[in-house]
């Protein structure tokens, strides 16, 4: 089980770019294969503004209902120009497969009367393997 | 003997200089793959200001603004907004509100205001503004206070 969960890391790693500065979320695609009962994702949000902002990630089906997954970190601040590592392991939940939305989420300029939520979103695919 | 061996010596050298250098050439291949990428920046936040009739609460109203969104993208993705869920209304505001929020876009890609999904198939760079609309029906009206809402501008 724990080399599966290695494995299955590994695979996550493999989807991610050689370089991730100046997005807003990469990779925004991605296939899993996985041998264990979750599949992990490795995604790296980036903050191209000149300031400090906060980041949430969420986990979304198809329909957009929050998925109980483990994310780390989930909520964090991020430096201007910044890019890091978030892991996201999903569980299949007894599926074979599943699709999910992660999604980078920051309000930039809070406390003002209309605020806007960017919300990047990448569409992953995981597919468990006997 | 010396004098002979220095004769071979410079003789062979010669030969060798008549000789043409053999080049070789080896392609190096590079290559990338670039998935779909999208990069939103908010510019500037809405301003919304009421109608003379107190109905509207709008940044089409006059005074009001539209909040502003740097797209850029490889293509392959789709823009939305969300249905606004977070609202923060004065207490002496109890009748309810309907939320409209829209969009639209100009530079590579034009967008007519919608709020529905649109698909941006091509690479390029746009400038999004987003409009949030509140109406209140029958004979309620927007109350004195402060409002705050918030618009998800989505990019998948």
């Amino acid at each position: 089980m724990k080399h599966a969960r290695i494995l299955t890391t590994a695979l996550a790693i493999g989807l991610a770019p050689i370089a991730a500065e100046a997005q807003s979320m990469s990779p925004m695609r991605g296939e899993v294969n996985s041998f264990s009962d979750a599949f992990a994702v490795r995604i790296f949000p980036a903050n191209p503004y000149d300031r400090k902002i906060r980041v949430e990630i969420h986990v979304y089906d198809q329909d957009f209902q929050p998925v109980d997954a483990r994310i780390s970190p989930k909520v964090f601040q991020l430096a201007s120009q910044a890019s890091r590592p978030v892991l996201v392991v999903v569980p299949f939940d007894g599926a074979p497969e599943r699709k999910v939305r992660i999604c980078t989420e920051s309000i930039p300029f809070p406390n003002q009367q209309t605020q806007i939520r960017a919300q990047i979103c990448g569409k992953f695919f995981g597919r468990r393997k006997s | 003997m010396t004098w002979f061996r220095a004769a071979l010596g410079a003789a062979m050298l010669f030969a060798c200089l008549d000789q043409p250098v053999l080049a070789t050439t080896q392609n190096v291949i590079f290559n990338g793959t670039i998935t779909p990428t999208c990069t939103l920046v908010i510019a500037t936040n809405g301003t919304m200001t009421v109608s003379p009739d107190l109905q509207s609460l709008s940044s089409h109203n006059s005074g009001g603004s539209a909040g502003t969104v740097t797209l850029t993208t490889t293509g392959g993705v789709s823009l939305s907004v969300d249905p606004v869920t977070t609202t923060t209304v004065p207490s002496a505001d109890v009748t309810s509100t309907t939320w409209t929020p829209t969009y639209s876009a100009a530079g590579t890609h034009s967008i007519v205001e919608t709020g529905s999904a649109t698909s941006i198939g091509t690479p390029g760079a746009d400038l999004v503004s987003v409009n949030l609309a509140g109406t209140k029906g029958g004979s309620n009206r927007f109350a004195s206070g402060n409002y705050q809402a918030t618009v998800t501008l989505r990019c998948e």
